[in-house]
Parts: structure tokens; sequence; C-alpha cells
């Protein structure tokens, strides 16, 4: 009896998501500076690359870390190749042999530029950190999906988008998305920037499940149901801040809401860190012009954050949440009579 | 007394099951041993690799060749060729990568004095979605 409820209990601590938290008791003060401090390595050597960055630590979270934290800070986004790409996609998409052949012939071409110029596009980062990985001992695997971001035209999402990783530690699977941290094109001049967001990296899954849909149904990680791609397509936008920022994005699970006049919008949080209630703020557009306003109610107990808002006239908004500065997430809603 | 006899009995048992484990140990550890033994049996046969790398195209130069777990390694020519700068034994490993082409290791062997290899491309798509900082807008029908 004694024996099986200590299996019971052994199983139920080792299932549960699989994220950052788990390494909790290690500071990665030491892999990122190690990192960052070979800022003009080259790929012409990968196994010496692999080496230095991996050789002076200790455990594999941090030998992995290292990688990762290399190829964001050093690998650019190129986003004319990526829009050339989507382009000849969407264009040969119902000719197999030209998409085919496109698809041999970019995969060349990315090769060489980010031999030659360190730029890419996603698939490009997560090939280089399972390469690197690999050559470390390091269990990481691609996964090809779709990655859904506030620009993405979800009414003609039907190909594949975006490429993440998954990395072994201790015998589970962690998620990570380099090309999401490693920085974002500048809204205005789409010139892409390096600005390192560390919530991408062994994300909760549940987060992540938000706005990554896995080609393979395994690469969810997730206890339970997995969402459904209509589910995913009408899910709530979420910016990177939210990794930063949310452990979970609890509810709505859908971004659009119809709602009677004086109804409430609610939502709900998990918080990585606690915050100050004072620094949320809904940002209310409606198609007219945006209001900043706070919302009607504000609840944070434990880090589990509710919000509610109520809507007193008619009209179809945008609601943005912010927290501080960062912005977090969208919902539509569209308010209706009584 | 029975219970007295009873544990002794466990005792003997337990004694038996730590002694079976040990032996277990032994019988486990003379690999150990004779791995070792060849190791340093063939130090001194102690060789130089030399090779060629192609793909399916041709020779490709500057391929890396490294001694796994060390900073040992060299690339090859435009001609594919290389010969490794130090002195490999068997049991060795050496990587053998470039960009875009699947890793291949490569254990010393024996009789390996000349390696020749034929690197596959790593046939991914590629695709690439970059994240947005971008507020999202609602497409509103125009009055």
């Amino acid at each position: 009896m004694k024996l099986s409820l200590a299996i019971l209990l052994f199983f139920w601590f080792v299932k549960g998501f699989t994220q950052i938290s788990d390494f909790k008791h290690i500071d990665f003060k030491k892999a990122d500076s190690i990192a960052l401090s070979y800022p003009n390595e080259d790929l012409t050597n990968l196994p010496e690359l692999s080496f230095k960055l991996t050789s002076h630590l200790n455990t594999d979270v941090e030998r992995f870390r290292a990688i990762y934290r290399w190829v964001c800070a050093n690998i650019k986004n190129d986003y004319s190749l990526y829009l050339k790409n989507k382009h000849k996609r969407e264009r040969f998409k119902d000719d197999s042999i030209k998409f085919k052949a496109w698809n041999t012939d970019f995969r060349k071409r990315l090769f060489n530029k980010l031999l030659k110029k360190k730029q890419t596009i996603c698939t490009g980062y997560a090939y280089l950190v399972k390469v690197l990985a690999d050559l470390s001992d390091l269990k990481c695997e691609i996964i090809q999906g779709y990655g859904r971001v506030s620009t993405t035209d979800t009414k003609n999402l039907t190909l594949p988008n975006h490429s993440w990783n998954a990395i072994k530690l201790n015998g589970r699977w962690y998620l990570c998305d380099p090309t999401w941290a490693s920085g974002i094109p500048n809204p205005a001049t789409n010139r892409f920037t390096f600005n390192y967001n560390d919530g991408f990296f062994l994300a909760n899954p549940k987060l992540f499940a938000v706005n990554h849909f896995p080609i393979e149904q395994k690469w969810w990680l997730l206890e339970g149901e997995n969402p459904t791609f209509d589910e995913f397509l009408n899910a709530p936008v979420i910016y990177g801040n939210a990794y930063k920022t949310l452990e979970l994005h609890n509810t709505p699970k859908y971004m659009h809401h119809n709602l009677q006049r004086f109804q409430n919008l609610k939502l709900q949080y998990q918080l990585k860190a606690s915050i100050d209630p004072k620094d949320i703020w809904l940002l209310i557009d409606n198609g007219f012009q945006s209001k900043k306003i706070k919302p009607t109610s504000v609840k944070l107990e434990n880090k589990s954050l509710n919000i509610e808002h109520q809507f007193n006239r008619k009209g179809f908004f945008d609601v943005h949440l912010y927290i501080e500065e960062d912005l977090i997430s969208t919902y539509t809603i569209k308010v209706g009579n009584n | 007394m029975k219970t007295h006899v009873f544990t002794q009995k466990r005792s003997f048992k337990t004694i038996g099951l730590i002694g079976f484990l040990m032996m277990s140990l032994l019988a486990f550890n003379p690999t150990y041993g004779q791995s070792e033994k060849t190791t340093t049996e063939i130090a001194s046969n102690a060789r130089t690799v030399k090779g060629i790398i192609s793909d399916e195209k041709g020779p490709l130069g500057d391929v890396n060749i490294v001694q796994k777990g060390t900073r040992n390694g060299t690339v090859t020519n435009e001609k594919g060729e290389f010969t490794f700068p130090v002195k490999l034994n068997t049991g060795d490993v050496l990587l053998v990568t470039y960009l875009g082409y699947e890793t291949h290791k490569i254990k010393i062997k024996d009789d390996t004095s000349f390696i020749e290899i034929v690197l596959t491309e790593d046939l991914i798509e590629m695709i690439g979605a970059l994240d947005s900082g971008k507020p999202y807008k609602s497409k509103r029908k125009k009055n």
C-alpha cells in the first residue's frame, strides 16, 4: 500500500509541465557570460564553437543555455528572406514539383547566408541550436509547425510557418523558441533588432500552446487534450512580453467575445512574479480612437491575477492588456444591445 | 527466539543479496579493464589518418573534421582532402561537420588510415515567422 502510494506520488511529481522553474537552483549567469564572450565567432567550425560554449559548464541545462543564448545573440533574422520565402511558398503551394524545387533551392541559399552572414529565418535558428547541441551530446530536436503573432493572417494560415526546439534535460523534454527570443523587427522599419527575451527559454508548454502549434502531436508536451487547429487559430493574441510576465494565460481561451452592454469581460492569468496592480491598464480601440483606461476591477492574490472590465457602450473593440509599458495580449469584443 | 532466527535468516538473505550485487559488479568490471588495456596497447599503434569528403556533386572544401571531446581538428582543402594533424588511435571518434549537411561520426578502427565520406544534405524545410510587437488591429468595414 505504502509502496503504491509512493509510486503514485513519484509519478505525480514527475508528470506535470516541464519548464524553467525545474531549474530554479541553477544560475545561468556563467553560461550567459560564456555565450556573450564569443561575439565574433563564425559558423565555419561548429564543433569548436560548441566546445568553446560548453566545455566549462557542469550541467546539461547550462551547456544548452550557453548554446541557445549564443544563437539568440549572434544570428540575425532576415526579414526580406522571410518575405520572399513566404511569397514563393504560397505561390507554389498547389504545384508540388515547383514547391519542392523552391524548398531545395531556398535551403541551399539559406544555409549559405547563415554561414557567410549569420543571417537566417526560424528554421535556421532551430537548426543551428540543434547542431551545436548535438555536437555537445545534448538531445535536441527541431519542431516544425505554426506560429501565431499579431500580424499573422489566420484566415490564410495553411502552410507551416515556424520552427522551434525541444531539448531533453534530465530525461524530460522542454520547449524553447530561439527565433522569437532573439529579437523582433522594428515595427516601423521592419529591420530586425536584437532584443533577447528570456521568456522563451524552457517556457511553460501551456503558455507556449497559445501561439505555437506543432505538426507532430507529441511536441505539445501538454497533459490532457491538445488544442485543435481551430482552437489555435481562434486563441487570443499574446506578445513576446507575455512570456516574460505570465506563467499561464488561463482565461479566455478565445480572442473574440460577444457581450451585452454592462456585461463583463473576464481575464485570468497566473503571473511569474508579483506586480503592482496599479500598473495594469487596458488600451481600448473602437476603430476611430484608442483610450487608455483602468479595468473595472483588478484582483491579485498569490500571483493569480483576475481582471474584469465592463463595457457600457455598443461597438466593436480591440482590447489590449498592458502591464506598465509592456503589451501582453489582445482580445476583440463586440458589444450589442440587451 | 523464533523471531531471532527469522531475523538471522533475513540478514543472511540480505548479505547474500549484497554479495550477489558485488559479484555482479566484479563481473562488469573486467570489461572496463579490458577496454583500457586495448587503448594502451593501440597507443603504440597511433597513425596518421587521411581522407576525402564530398557530397553528391563532388569534393567538398572547408569541411570540418574534429576529434570528439578535443580541440584537435582540421578542414578539407578545395579537393575535399584532409590529413588529420594528430595521430589517432583505435576507438577515437572524428566528427565531420558542414553547415547544412548531416554530421558524421566516424569511429577509428584497427585498420582505419584513409576515410572517404559522402555527406548528405539535411533535408529540412525552411520556414520562418517573425514575432511582432505590433498591436493587433481588427479589420473593419469602411462606412
